[in-house]
């Protein structure tokens, strides 16, 4: 699960984190397009490195390695299958250029986990569901949204309790066959279930209490404001986007890195 | 006209066979501090839901009578509405915090009345400060002790500027020092803001000092209502199952003997200032009365049963929760491990049947390490009941569930309805056999719980808070079972912050903070060691805060609970004329 790990927010400060989430949004739309946009290695590998010196300057840079390690397993099995493929349709034989291909379409994929654990890790929930409301989202949605994240660590003990609670009461939850391992999660997932539908009852009641619904006019304790420095992202992010499409569309294709020859 | 008033309502719950409310009448007064006891399942809770109206708009069913807020029909206004003149609080802090953050908590209720930016600034910063918790305003909520939870929770509510709170058990979760610090909030706020405050509370002991009236609830009525002295010295309050606040107890007890107070105490320090006006200071020739010996020593037992060697443990990614930790326990013996949330008591307990692996040290049971047993083989001899229920019932009746653990352990059927039939007598619940566990009450819930690990007959036994929200008859209940265990040669170790609880039982105790054992011996030692307890974080019993103060005249220190003070107090104010 490090690959989810990679994208779940820590508390931090840097310019990253107070960057207005909308424009950072658009800066990880940006990466993340300009990845699709070209196929080669050499633009690939340079959207790449470009997010290092940000990485560093979110001070992210171990939760992003753990992303990174996490993805690895994936990024193999895309390389291996793109390789097993060309192998096969081209006769039994590889060259160059088929491993760059390969490579080019793991570091393509390594950019889209990146670039999104870059905008994840950043980004508090908070802020987040500020960016949904300015977009117009319905509140309720956002409501919800912001409450699923607020029980995650919530469940997490909970489960954990009723994990303990049956173990105690000798539930051997890795013995068995297959169909019987599951038969032993109903002890533990029923609990957990009914503690869930108590619980939504309670929160229903505390957000009566808490005048949830009074107004349709809403306000908001914080609100997003763009500074200059956002503005500034901003430009620089729509520049660089017109400049990838301007050379994606009019000047010639990339030489490819690695010489064109036979491997087998 | 009162602040609220409520005139003959009467209400059940849809589809209930009786009322759960059967018709009160009650006005109070603004301003007034209201302390509301009675056994659970009275009908306190559904009462305070009448007060914003969750009754009848959120939860449907028959009401009858009418309830005025501030002047408001609650019947014809919607609860957000009420909102703004009665704030609820409730039991369980987590379900009553929405936001990731503390500031952005206490704004969720005036953001969603639309109250400006500028103002809610003012009211929050006003909110924090009042409940003290305006230094950890930018802290992510989940990170939060019980205490500063609910503590939050009064806060989110007050930044409302309600001129009536209503507050349902809001300490059950607390040890006593939160708790204390939860009341002098509310008396803060309806000395100084003149808040009318309608609390809620089995904790009558640290409560009751705070209140200028005390209603008892029973069976969906009122039973009885007025002031605390009047109230608790009323023969009728204690066959109601309510709990006496332990100083008004020894009063009484006192009277019975010959000795009067001019006034009622309601609190240790009031008690200590009536006693100090009777005393003369004793000249330093003479000593205090001489501990009695035995009881410092206590009990001795010879045939270790669980040791514990400089077991350490950490979660991952926080500091270590168990620090070296070394403990002998006897067979046989009944031990209490006490100390602050967080003070790693559950998390030992946890490795006492492998649930938690030591990092470093090790465990052994009757002389063999456990390192290598599962957790269903350690389970069989260390039975660990859990503090909530609800984590662990999920069968379809009552006799199903205790006889889980009994299949899972592989008993024969012959067996296992024997051990059932025991398990049901044993804490009576015989006549529920048949029933579904959902439908019971929470003592109840708890009870089967307990039977449901009793059933096998662990040779020890470990209960993890079996007081929380508890009410006094059951927590009784549960005193006279553990010496019932006791007497049965059971090891038994009860995980708790009950100072009181403790005091009746009288186990040796264990002091726990930080992850060490920073104190273990006998009560009376561990209870009057000042240090190790302020250590601990954990407050001494009431009756035992009287006798600190009094050691000038030469009274004992280690006077524990209301018995053993009836005792020493006559005696003494009959010598001394």
């Amino acid at each position: 699960m490090s690959l989810l790990e990679g994208l779940r927010f820590t508390r931090g400060d840097s310019i990253i984190h107070r960057l207005d989430p909308r424009v950072k949004f658009l800066m990880t739309m940006v990466i993340f397009t300009s990845a699709i946009l070209f196929l080669d290695l050499l633009p690939l590998l340079v959207i790449f490195l470009v997010q290092i010196p940000l990485v560093f300057i979110a001070k992210i840079q171990q939760e992003w390695t753990k992303s990174l390690k996490g993805s690895v397993f994936l990024a193999l099995i895309i390389f291996s299958t793109n390789l097993i493929s060309y192998y096969f349709f081209q006769g039994r034989s590889l060259n160059t250029e088929n491993v760059e291909t390969a490579l080019a379409l793991t570091i393509r994929f390594l950019n889209l986990i990146t670039s999104f654990s870059l905008f994840f890790l950043t980004t508090s929930p908070d802020k987040l569901s500020l960016a949904l409301e300015k977009a117009r989202i319905p509140y309720e949605f956002n409501f919800a949204f912001i409450t699923a994240i607020r029980f995650v660590p919530v469940l997490a003990d909970e489960a954990q309790s009723i994990m303990d609670a049956q173990r105690s009461r000798g539930l051997e939850l890795d013995k068995g066959s297959f169909l019987n391992k599951i038969r032993k999660y109903i002890p533990i997932l029923l609990p957990l279930i009914i503690n869930s539908i108590r619980r939504s009852l309670d929160l229903a009641e505390a957000m009566e209490s808490r005048a949830f619904g009074a107004t349709r006019d809403r306000t908001n304790l914080f609100e997003l404001v763009m500074d200059s420095r956002d503005y500034a992202v901003l430009v620089i992010s729509l520049v660089i986007l017109a400049a990838l499409i301007y050379m994606k569309l009019y000047l010639p294709p990339f030489e490819p890195l690695l010489s064109y020859r036979v491997i087998i | 006209m009162g602040i609220i008033e409520v005139r003959d309502l009467h209400y059940s719950y849809p589809n209930a066979t009786s009322e759960a409310l059967k018709g009160i009448d009650l006005t109070i007064d603004k301003g007034e501090f209201i302390l509301l006891t009675g056994p659970s399942g009275c009908g306190k809770t559904t009462f305070c839901r009448t007060l914003n109206g969750l009754i009848p708009h959120f939860y449907n069913g028959e009401m009858e009578g009418e309830v005025t807020v501030s002047g408001f029909d609650i019947r014809e206004h919607p609860t957000y509405k009420l909102a703004q003149h009665v704030g609820l609080i409730f039991q369980n802090p987590d379900n009553q915090i929405f936001a990731l953050t503390v500031e952005k908590d206490v704004a969720f209720g005036l953001e969603n009345q639309g109250v400006p930016k500028e103002k809610m600034l003012e009211e929050i910063s006003w909110a924090l400060k009042t409940t003290g918790i305006d230094h950890i305003k930018d802290r992510a909520t989940h990170e939060m002790s019980g205490g500063q939870k609910q503590r939050l929770a009064i806060a989110s509510i007050l930044a409302m500027k309600p001129k009536i709170l209503v507050l349902d058990e809001p300490t059950s979760f607390l040890d006593p020092l939160g708790a204390e610090r939860i009341f002098r909030v509310l008396d803060t706020l309806n000395r100084e803001y003149e808040m009318t405050i309608l609390l809620i509370e089995h904790r009558v002991d640290l409560a009751t000092q705070y209140a200028d009236r005390v209603i008892i609830f029973s069976d969906g009525r009122i039973s009885n209502q007025g002031s605390p002295e009047e109230i608790f010295t009323d023969e009728a309050t204690r066959l109601a199952g309510v709990g006496i606040p332990r100083v008004i107890e020894l009063n009484d007890r006192m009277r019975s003997r010959g000795i009067r107070f001019d006034k009622t105490p309601l609190s240790p320090k009031m008690l200590v200032e009536q006693l100090q006006s009777r005393m003369k200071r004793v000249d330093r020739g003479r000593k205090a009365v001489d501990p009695d010996l035995d009881l410092y020593a206590g009990e001795q037992y010879v045939n270790p049963i669980i040791d514990v060697e400089g077991v350490s443990f950490s979660y991952p990614g926080v500091d270590k929760a168990l620090d070296d930790v070394s403990l002998t326990i006897h067979k046989g013996e009944f031990v209490a491990i006490m100390g602050e949330n967080g003070a790693g008591k559950t998390t030992l307990v946890k490795h006492l049947n492998g649930l938690l692996r030591p990092q470093e040290g090790r465990i052994t049971i009757e002389g063999s390490d456990i390192a290598d047993m599962s957790v269903a083989n350690l389970s069989r001899r260390v039975g660990l009941v859990f503090q909530n229920p609800d984590d662990q019932l999920f069968s379809e009746n009552v006799e199903e569930e205790i006889s889980f653990a009994l299949r899972n352990f592989g008993f024969e059927s012959e067996v296992i309805e024997k051990r059932v039939d025991w398990a049901l007598n044993l804490l009576d619940l015989e006549r529920y056999r048949k029933s579904s566990p959902f439908i019971l009450s929470g003592g109840e819930r708890k009870r089967v719980a307990l039977s449901s690990v009793l059933a096998w007959d662990p040779e020890i036994v470990v209960l993890d808070e079996p007081t929380i929200g508890q009410d006094y008859a059951q927590k009784e209940r549960l005193r006279h079972f553990l010496m019932q265990l006791r007497t049965q040669g059971k090891t038994t170790i009860i995980v708790t912050h009950d100072v009181e609880f403790v005091a009746d039982c009288k186990p040796r105790i264990v002091l726990m903070a930080n992850g060490k054992i920073i104190a273990d011996g006998p009560i009376k030692k561990i209870m009057t060691d000042v240090e190790a307890m302020a250590q601990a974080s954990v407050a001494p019993p009431e009756i035992a805060k009287v006798f600190r103060e009094l050691s000038e005249y030469g009274l004992p220190v280690d006077v524990l609970d209301v018995d053993e003070a009836v005792d020493v107090l006559s005696q003494f104010l009959e010598e001394s004329p």
